[in-house]
């Protein structure tokens, strides 16, 4: 187990600002196409498992 | 324009919400919980004590509040987060330390870390990927980059993804 530890001369504190309809509607394109990249990639590798198996 | 950090992909199991800090002075670890605040905790909550307005956060109903305490004093919050469940990720509102784990004389080590490891958790366990979203000041930007394995967006916008969600998380949590 590792941590991450910040330096100690910075503070990691998150001040988010909601984001805009756009922003919302941009980063929910990409984060479908990393998710359905992910799935792709776990399929592929079922097939390449089902390959071997047959 | 999009940059991704480099990592190796990870393969675990979750099975144990034991997490850690780091004393600064002696380099001991104590274990950690992560425990949610509701709007009856507020006392815990000194206005004084923070920067932020927790007391907001907490009468939010669309936002969850989250303490980290170390395990054996449940008493002393060595910091805070706010995230919002947004149905295909979690935006992350807020994160703050205590007083006393700011600035160089900070008393602990990896506070900050271990709140956003575990909204990431919150996102795995909601169905989400590990996909956390939230605002970054730019100097920061690098930081978060190098450290949290974030994306950045655009602007200030940063984000989490799936195996740099998990990365946090096997750092974090004990499997």
């Amino acid at each position: 187990m590792g941590l991450i530890r910040e330096p100690k001369n910075v503070d990691f504190t998150f001040e988010s600002k909601p984001w805009t309809e756009v922003e919302l509607r941009d980063f929910r394109k990409l984060m479908t196409e990393l998710k359905s990249k992910k799935v792709k990639q776990k399929v592929r590798g079922l097939d390449a498992r089902k390959k071997v198996i047959a | 324009m999009v940059k991704k950090s480099k990592y190796k992909p990870l393969d675990f199991v979750i099975d144990k919400l034991t997490n850690s800090i780091e004393n600064t002075s002696t380099g001991e670890v104590f274990d950690t919980e992560v425990v949610r605040l509701v709007l009856k905790d507020i006392s815990q909550v000194k206005k004084t004590d923070w920067q932020f307005d927790w007391a907001k956060e907490l009468k939010d109903k669309t936002k969850e509040v989250y303490k980290l305490t170390t395990e054996n004093n449940h008493s002393i919050i060595q910091g805070l987060i706010s995230i919002e469940d947004k149905q295909d990720h979690i935006f992350m509102h807020l994160i703050e330390s205590a007083k006393f784990n700011k600035n160089k004389d900070k008393v602990y080590l990896g506070v900050p870390g271990n709140l956003v490891a575990y909204a990431c958790k919150v996102s795995v366990d909601s169905g989400y990927q590990g996909f956390l979203a939230f605002d970054a000041k730019t100097a920061l930007i690098k930081h978060y980059q190098e450290s949290l394995y974030a994306t950045h967006f655009r602007g200030l916008k940063m984000f989490i993804e799936t195996k740099a969600a998990l990365r946090l998380i096997s750092q974090y949590f004990k499997s």
